[in-house]
């Protein structure tokens, strides 16, 4: 295992690296780093109702998060979790106002199976397309992501809008009250049971069942586990369903959880910032789950840091953005240890 | 009619020029998600110098600057140490976006925009109706964006660069065998890349506009990648697909006026998202065929870190 300590070690390294970057911009700038360092534990555990705030903005980064580690695993590329995150809220949200007089854990159940089956489709058609005919997965999701933000955009902008909504950004009607499974902190015993069971059943998914091993082995060599007899296409387009089916459930936590209406382009970087979660996570189960609270800990403290510092939001973006651009810096070094210099040509 | 020509002109120069951006550093192999990042940094310098000197020109040189500073970085990432080209990318993004916003409240104590006196000069003014209001009011860089997607076309056609480059981007084992150092290759592509999206951001900010705002360039960076794709990765076809989004955009904002009877204007902003997707399937299904582009391919997505 020297090898997966190596992995984590230069993980840590490279967060670190780009935690230290991003610090030195906001001392260039003239932010005082302790400060903001002090802001950042008492916005993300300290303060009063911050711990709570944390898990509230774990939770999505884990859900979408966890469906980015069985697309990585697979070697699928699936970078269109926002959309998926937000037809996922879409469905659920006309499901909850079209069925308003229905008992109660039916309508919660229909939404969040409305919710799943949405997010499966907006994954399931990029994967088909790459399955079937090779096409690029990266674009295809990425479309498929853009779209997705224009169908929520559509809904509460056009039909679903909020007649009596003053704000500036378009928003729907509010869905009843008795839906919710969290209050507007968006944490509850309910919430969190959910959102603790789907990670054990990725975690005995990924670790031990043959289908997980199946996916790995066709992430690591596609050629190889075709020839081993796996159905590569039946994987694939397994993998991709649960990928999306994973970030259009995270919709449907958002919408009867904190959310309880939607907001054109809501929680705009949950989708990028769960790739990171996933990358920084080692695309382990439990990886993830440590960065996950990690990262929701950091987007629950920009929301408190006004109070102490003047730090303007997007520095978060920033700070996503360093991490993302550096954390890769060390798989390809572990694939050139492994000799992969005589087979292939090597950038660089 | 003439205004929504007139706006699909404008709405379609910094997508065509970002495209032919796209177009470089695709043909040197690289799957660029980043231009967004370097559009937007590049909206951002030309506003915050070109305000801070009181001079446009000194504003874009700086933008110029900025933008290939940062893809000389970029180069440095995926190249050298090896990270992965398309997280890289969407991690390139981010810091512009967010680099540009912070930068916005941190340096000049605003948020959201930004408003400059500076302007890009405008060489056909005055038109108010008739055929005349297609040309007019276009910042100046509209009107040399063609000579730049013609130059570009030359240089990747008729050049010794443009050849390398066609090698690495291809086949990078036999470049390598020829003499060629792929990366170098590459650096020099991403430089062009760099220069080539600070352009397109100027055009953005300075060019109709007046004003930086946070987030401005809304996907266009995107957009213009998908421009690359959909144009085949060569330079003319680009910047038509770029011409055709701008004009998406054109038919978007004027049904966004008569909104009640039309096609509500999310649905035509999916187009060309829509279009992309089958761009890419039917790219995909034709290039199967052709064993060769596989390599570079690879080299170009590795999906297997």
């Amino acid at each position: 295992m020297t090898g997966g300590l190596q992995r984590a070690a230069s993980t840590v390294l490279l967060v670190v690296v780009s935690f230290l970057l991003t610090a030195l911009i906001l001392w260039v700038s003239g932010y005082r780093v302790g400060t903001v360092l002090s802001g950042i534990i008492q916005g993300s555990i300290t303060a009063t109702g911050a711990a709570t705030s944390t898990i509230r903005w774990t939770i999505p980064l884990l859900l979408i998060g966890l469906g980015v580690v069985i697309g990585f695993r697979a070697g699928f590329f699936n970078i269109g979790g926002q959309g998926q995150f937000y037809v996922g809220a879409c469905s659920a949200l006309v499901v909850s106002l079209g069925w308003r007089e229905g008992p109660v854990p039916l309508v919660i159940m229909c939404g969040m199976i409305a919710a799943i089956l949405a997010g499966m489709a907006w994954s399931l058609l990029p994967g088909y397309l790459r399955v079937q005919f090779g096409t690029d997965e990266v674009l295809t999701t990425l479309m498929m992501s853009f779209i997705g933000a224009l169908v929520l955009q559509y809904l509460t902008a056009g039909p679903l809008r909020n007649p009596s909504g003053t704000g500036q950004t378009a928003a729907s009607e509010r869905i009843p009250e008795a839906f919710r499974i969290t209050d507007s902190s968006g944490v509850s015993v309910t919430a969190l049971l959910l959102v603790g069971g789907v990670a054990v059943l990725v975690w005995l998914l990924l670790e031990r069942t043959r289908f997980g091993l199946t996916m790995t082995l066709v992430g690591r060599n596609p050629t190889m586990a075709r020839w081993q007899g796996i159905d590569v296409r039946r994987v694939g387009l397994g993998t991709f369903a649960l990928s999306g089916a994973l970030s259009g459930l995270a919709g449907a936590v958002e919408l009867y959880g904190p959310g309880a209406r939607l907001v054109t382009g809501f929680s705009p970087e949950v989708g990028f910032t769960a790739v990171v979660v996933a990358l920084v996570g080692m695309l382990s189960v439990w990886g993830t789950v440590v960065a996950a609270v990690f990262f929701g800990g950091l987007q629950s403290a920009i929301l408190f840091l006004p109070i102490v510092t003047d730090l303007p939001p997007p520095a978060l973006v920033l700070l996503h953005g360093m991490v993302a651009f550096l954390v890769t810096i060390k798989f390809r070094a572990v694939r050139r240890r492994r000799g992969g210099l005589a087979a292939k040509p090597v950038a660089g | 009619m003439e205004q929504v020509l007139a706006t699909t002109l404008r709405s379609a120069a910094p997508l065509v020029l970002v495209a032919t951006a796209g177009v470089f550093a695709f043909r040197a192999g690289i799957f660029h998600l980043g231009l967004e990042g370097l559009m937007i940094s590049g909206a951002f310098t030309t506003v915050a110098i070109g305000d801070a000197t009181g001079s446009v020109e000194l504003g874009i040189l700086a933008a110029i600057g900025v933008c290939m500073a940062l893809s000389a970085v970029y180069w440095w990432v995926i190249g050298p140490l090896g990270a992965n080209v398309i997280i890289a990318g969407l991690g390139l993004t981010s810091i512009g976006l967010g680099g540009t916003a912070f930068a916005l409240g941190a340096i000049f104590d605003l948020r959201g925009s930004m408003f400059t006196d500076v302007v890009l000069p405008r060489p056909v003014r005055g038109a108010t109706s008739g055929p005349g209001v297609i040309i007019s009011e276009h910042s100046i860089l509209v009107w040399i964006t063609p000579l730049i997607v013609l130059v570009a076309w030359i240089v990747l056609r008729r050049s010794r660069f443009g050849l390398r480059l066609a090698a690495v981007g291809e086949y990078p084992f036999a470049a390598r065998s020829a003499g060629v150092n792929p990366s170098i290759v590459r650096l020099q592509a991403l430089l062009i890349s760099g220069a080539l999206c600070a352009l397109g951001g100027a055009e953005l900010s300075v060019g109709t506009l007046r004003n930086f705002t946070e987030n401005m360039t809304n996907g266009r960076g995107f957009i213009a990648f998908v421009a690359v794709i959909f144009g085949a990765w060569h330079p003319i076809g680009a910047a038509l697909a770029g011409l055709f989004f701008g004009f998406a955009d054109a038919i978007g904002i004027q049904s966004q006026i008569n909104i009640t009877e039309r096609v509500p204007r999310e649905f035509v902003l999916m187009i060309p998202f829509v279009l992309t997707i089958f761009a890419v399937w039917l790219g995909g299904l034709w290039r199967r065929r052709t064993l060769e582009a596989e390599a570079g391919y690879a080299e170009l997505r590795e999906p297997d870190y």
